[in-house]
């Protein structure tokens, strides 16, 4: 079976196979980085404040919905809220259906334009949710098994 | 103003569609295998 | 590596390995489609969509191992020339694809719901729709080759390649910004509670037995197709034989 000298030629495909595969998984990364930015889906608040982007410019927004910033307009249907990423802050203007898991303290993806004063206009909202999964009937547990589910249901 | 959607719909469309898809494909695998086979069987020595 | 080179040794573990993994696929499956339907609690925030995941997360993961599994017999093709290994990957193909549209169909009624939206141009939704076209890229390419008899090295070698493809979908929702959620998922921690857990293991494990009979159980019919081919061609050569010694002896 053993060749003296020389490789197999299995082993000289193997040495292919990897070689090609090591090459392509360098050009992947090499790919996904120079993507990094404008593979993202949309930007944080951090950078719409720092990078200023043209007013009018479609952009989409992402960040959580701060606590207590929901305020509904007379109107019924205009509401102002504020999204966060914990360094940066965009007040949103908003007319129209709001999709049901939209929640203060939740993730948002506002798709819209920048105003010259600073407001973000939306022309569509999307809720985005986060990696955790609890039940509804938490508020019905005993004090006992909620903390069980807590504990195990917290990831960071 | 909520948009106030009924899950159900969403809910039963993805149970039907997953279940009805995967029983297709397991039938469909399990008939194409035994014809195969015995069609190979029939074939003689 | 050759130890399943022999379609007779295949074949000896493939016949009674089959009905198994079919009853333990259907019991669990289905079990724990019944249990996510019926008895799961609704979501904090999602409400009754969350019931779609026991069907979503296991049609995402197989779909991502059926293009590892492809990888794997492509890699045993091109280097070990293992016989056995082209038709690994070509009965792989099929399930694949089927859970990779399942994967885009439950992960569509999901979004709608509860992002608001049927379908979006993210990483996450973008590189999973590549994957579906790469598995049909391969169906075309094996089905091609294999008519048309020429090497299934060309398909091996597509399916190698492909395989960049599934670090990017799971890597997606990191990398990138993505109306997609991180996995909940990280070594030794779970983000999600028991309710959801216990049936979705169920459901992801049910469902992989179900893959795994359904690679079997193709792998198993290409076989008897091959073997059935072989048999023709040689009777057919062998009437040939027949034939030319007969007009032969008749000259």
């Amino acid at each position: 079976m053993s060749e003296r000298g020389g490789l197999q030629p299995k082993h000289q495909r193997l040495a292919l196979v990897v070689a090609a595969v090591v090459a392509l998984v360098a050009a992947a990364i090499i790919a996904t980085w120079a993507l990094r930015s404008q593979a993202s889906y949309f930007y944080v608040p951090s950078e719409i404040v720092k990078d200023h982007p043209a007013p009018g410019r479609a952009v989409r927004l992402g960040g959580m919905v701060e606590k207590g910033s929901i305020l509904t307009r007379p109107d019924g249907v205009t509401i102002d809220f504020v999204v966060g990423d914990g360094t940066a802050r965009v007040p949103v203007r908003y007319s129209g259906i709001v999709p049901d898991l939209f929640v203060e303290g939740s993730g948002v993806v506002a798709e819209g334009r920048m105003q010259a004063n600073g407001t973000f206009i939306a022309d569509k909202l999307l809720a985005k949710h986060d990696e955790n999964y609890v039940p509804r009937e938490l508020k019905e547990m005993t004090a006992a098994q909620k903390k069980l589910v807590v504990e195990e249901t917290t990831a960071k | 103003m909520r948009e106030t959607l009924d899950p159900w719909p969403f809910v039963i469309a993805a149970y039907a569609i997953g279940v009805i898809g995967t029983l297709v494909l397991v039938g469909w695998s399990w008939l194409a295998m035994r014809r195969a086979e015995r069609r190979r069987d029939g074939a003689g020595r | 590596m050759h130890g399943f080179a022999n379609p007779k040794r295949f074949l000896s573990f493939a016949r009674p390995l089959t009905p198994w993994l079919l009853a333990l696929g259907l019991a669990l499956a289905g079990g724990a489609l019944f249990w996510g339907l019926t008895r799961v609690p609704a979501e904090r925030l999602q409400g009754e969509t969350v019931r779609i995941l026991f069907l979503h997360v296991p049609a995402a993961w197989l779909g991502m191992a059926g293009w590892m599994t492809i990888a794997g017999a492509s890699l045993a093709e091109i280097v070990w020339r293992h016989p056995l290994a082209a038709i690994a990957g070509r009965a792989a193909a099929v399930p694949g694809a089927f859970f990779t549209a399942l994967c885009l169909v439950t992960g569509s009624l999901w979004g709608r719901p509860a992002w608001g939206t049927w379908w979006e141009w993210d990483g996450r939704l973008t590189s999973m729709l590549v994957l579906l076209f790469l598995y049909l890229g391969y169906i075309a390419l094996s089905q091609a080759t294999a008519r048309e008899g020429a090497s299934s090295r060309i398909p091996a070698i597509f399916g190698l390649f492909g395989v960049i493809n599934v670090p990017v979908i799971h890597f997606s929702v990191t990398w990138w910004y993505s109306i997609h959620q991180p996995p909940s998922f990280s070594l030794g921690k779970s983000a999600m509670a028991t309710a959801f857990q216990v049936p979705l293991l169920a459901s992801t494990m049910g469902f992989t037995c179900l893959f795994a009979a359904v690679v079997l159980m193709r792998m198993r019919a290409l076989l008897a197709e091959t073997q059935a081919e072989a048999r023709l061609r040689r009777r057919a050569r062998e009437a040939d034989g027949d034939a030319g010694q007969l007009r032969e002896a008749g000259a």
